[in-house]
């Protein structure tokens, strides 16, 4: 299976175009991602059939960026859902990666995945394998329509099943920063289960504006089932309706962060 | 920037069903004493009279609020 990638990455590899090719690799029936750096390897490539077909994924894009920066001048192929495309393109944006170090091959997500995911963009710009999937659109936030009363009690239920494990940013790709706001014990008291409420949420949730890519990652990886994703598709919602932007999706163009603008009369 | 992230922390307090009123952004100067304290006691005036979070939907829902 996935032998046009397979061709593909060998090609790179053999004519020494990439160091290495970050994928997943299928090891006994467990899927963990893995550098290719030999030819004969790629047999092993897997593109994350899990149980379910696409059902395996792995924050790619954050691996790379690690990697990269600790391999200066060097290329390096990487294997792509569309989720791990717009990360890529995010973190080009914040100057975290350089495109020219980079060498993405397509993989276009399984329906099922796609459907899961309810995905914005389940396939990348190119893709050597899978079909196009209807995208889905990423707008919709559940408890939008509720009164605040409401809100606000779903909310802090939410929060409060907390056991800060930090899952959340460690699996983010676009979580890059070297001293993280959360470990700071001005900001989020240390040593408290649930962390300060609604602080420690809402700190990450500002510190993902013009950042989050909506990959869902993060509440895949909550062991408490916090729905973060709903809480950070409203944060997109809110810069798109503001600052007319969405993460991920030109390389180019800079977050509303990054422009310096007279602070508006009333906020 | 500030100015941005406050923006959108107001719509965000809104969506998890807190009032963005309780948050306030403003420049004072250190020169300017007098402003300073007419904004802190007018803020604090606003939260006062917002009184409490309402963290308890029962019994907000109770007391009729």
């Amino acid at each position: 299976m996935y032998d046009a990638i397979k061709e593909r990455v060998k090609e790179l590899l053999d004519s020494g175009e990439i160091k290495g090719f970050l994928a997943l690799k299928n090891d006994n029936g467990n899927i963990k991602p893995h550098l290719y750096v030999s030819p004969v390897e790629t047999n092993q490539l897997s593109i994350g059939d899990g149980e379910t077909p696409g059902g395996a994924r792995y924050p790619l894009a954050k691996i790379l960026t690690i990697l990269l920066q600790n391999h200066s001048g060097e290329r390096f192929g990487i294997l792509v859902r569309g989720c791990d495309q717009r990360a890529l393109k995010a973190l080009a944006a914040w100057n975290q990666i350089s495109p020219e170090q980079v060498v993405p091959i397509g993989v276009a997500c399984p329906e099922e995945r796609a459907q899961a995911c309810a995905c914005a963009l389940p396939y990348p710009d190119e893709w050597l394998e899978g079909e196009q999937v209807e995208p889905k659109d990423p707008r919709p936030v559940e408890w939008e329509e509720k009164i605040p009363l409401e809100r606000l009690e779903v909310w802090r239920g939410e929060f409060e099943k907390c056991i800060k494990c930090y899952g959340c940013r460690n699996i983010c790709p676009m979580c890059f920063c070297k001293e993280c706001s959360l470990e700071s014990e001005d900001v989020i008291a240390k040593g408290e289960i649930p962390p300060d409420l609604p602080m420690f949420h809402l700190v990450r949730a500002v510190h993902m504006i013009g950042r989050c890519v909506d990959c869902g990652l993060c509440e895949e990886a909550c062991p408490a089932s916090i729905p973060l994703r709903a809480l950070y598709k409203k944060v997109n919602n809110i810069v798109e309706t503001r600052f007319q932007f969405r993460s991920g999706i030109d390389q180019t163009e800079q977050s509303p962060l990054h422009k310096i603008v007279e602070p508006p009369a009333a906020i | 920037m500030t100015s941005q992230r406050v923006a959108v922390l107001k719509d965000l307090l809104e969506f998890i069903g807190i009032e963005g009123e309780r948050l306030n952004l403003v420049w004072v100067s250190s020169a300017e004493g007098p402003r300073f304290a007419k904004e802190m006691t007018e803020f604090t005036e606003k939260i006062r009279a917002l009184g409490p979070l309402n963290w308890n939907y029962q019994r907000a829902v109770a007391v009729g609020i």
